[in-house]
């Protein structure tokens, strides 16, 4: 019985360091991601939307409501513009940054590079299609004639504010 | 020396020291194999309504039928117009409501962080990078010590280097060619 016992006790010590080495500490304040946020005065999503060539391959920093969260990888977050029906989507590679679920309806602020992501006119058909089906809406498939350009933010550092 | 009797010494010891290595990657490996089927952050219930709402509301009323809808007494913290037809709503924890106008349809979605698996992921997929990726790669040659001893525990009749049991090795040779090949 005195060797159960000291087994017992060894395992109960494995699962007790298990468990406090996954603890979920995700609920923190403030979520930092990457490097500290420096004091570059926020460009709107809108501002940035409306003439994107302008900042292509620039360092910004945006603001606004989190209203998307990649629910597999946390590799992406989607930003709301300050217009209506848009918004701009902070991408990461997977690992880099895990954007957690919670963080939806809270004000994040990001820095990052602005980039393009050239869709074909086939994609963009598929891209469209999707978006429509979603949506519930109607979509034919002969009006999109052209590919076009998807902009999104390769942040190095966000902040995820409560 | 006798080398068969230190090669099951070695084999005993790593074992022991990666079992838990290998349950870190088999039970991730299992929920990452069937990540499209399982969400494995997330357990995500999902709830469905028929609303009546147009596009005249105020956001204020559209919040509150939707609260109203779900039954649910909780603060607000954003709202955002996808589209002209379709509305969200976040609440806290994470949880959101999408009012689909074209539909007429809700939909609440209530996310709770599944324990531990997530972690396993992490790991898994060397995501916590930092020191991680140095015992990921002793577990690897690890691994393939026990693989490559595993040839020579038995002697006789059972050894995996006879007809009687030397199949099952290459049978497991046999499955992963077949696939890279076919």
């Amino acid at each position: 019985m005195p060797i159960l016992n000291k087994n017992k006790r060894v395992l109960g010590a494995l699962l007790t360091f298990a468990s406090l080495s996954m603890s979920d500490v995700s609920h923190a304040e403030t979520l930092h991601f990457g490097e500290a946020l420096t004091h570059q005065p926020p460009v709107a999503v809108s501002a940035l939307l409306a003439s994107p060539e302008a900042y292509l391959d620039k360092t910004v920093t945006i603001e606004g409501t989190v209203v998307g969260v990649c629910s597999m990888r946390g590799c992406w977050a989607d930003i709301a513009s300050d217009a209506r029906f848009q918004k701009l989507r902070l991408k990461v590679q997977d690992g880099d940054m895990v954007f957690p679920m919670h963080a939806k309806g809270r004000k994040a602020i990001a820095t990052g590079k602005l980039y393009a992501v050239h869709l074909s006119q086939a994609q963009t058909q598929r891209y469209l299609a999707a978006l429509a089906k979603r949506n519930g809406e109607d979509f034919d498939p002969k009006t999109v004639t052209e590919g076009m350009a998807i902009y999104q933010v390769e942040p190095v550092a966000v902040d995820i504010l409560d | 020396m006798n080398w068969f009797r230190l090669n099951r010494t070695l084999h005993r010891d790593i074992g022991y020291f990666c079992i838990s290595f290998t349950l870190v990657f088999a039970v991730s490996g299992l929920a990452l194999n069937h990540v499209r089927d399982i969400n494995p952050n997330y357990v995500v219930e999902r709830a469905e309504a028929e609303v009546n709402l147009t596009l005249q509301a105020s956001d204020a009323e559209i919040n509150a039928h939707l609260l109203n809808a779900f039954n649910l007494d909780t603060a607000v913290k954003a709202s955002y117009w996808e589209s002209p037809s379709r509305y969200k709503l976040f609440l806290e924890q994470g949880h959101t409501i999408t009012l689909n106008l074209n539909r007429q349809r809700a939909v609440y979605e209530a996310i709770t962080p599944r324990p531990i698996i997530p972690a396993l992921n992490r790991l898994h997929l060397n995501e916590v990078r930092q020191k991680w990726v140095v015992f990921s790669d002793v577990y690897a040659v690890l691994l393939i010590y026990l693989a490559v001893s595993a040839l020579f525990m038995v002697k006789g009749k059972y050894s995996a280097l006879s007809w009687r049991r030397g199949w099952l090795v290459l049978l497991g040779t046999a499955i992963p060619l077949a696939y890279m090949w076919l």
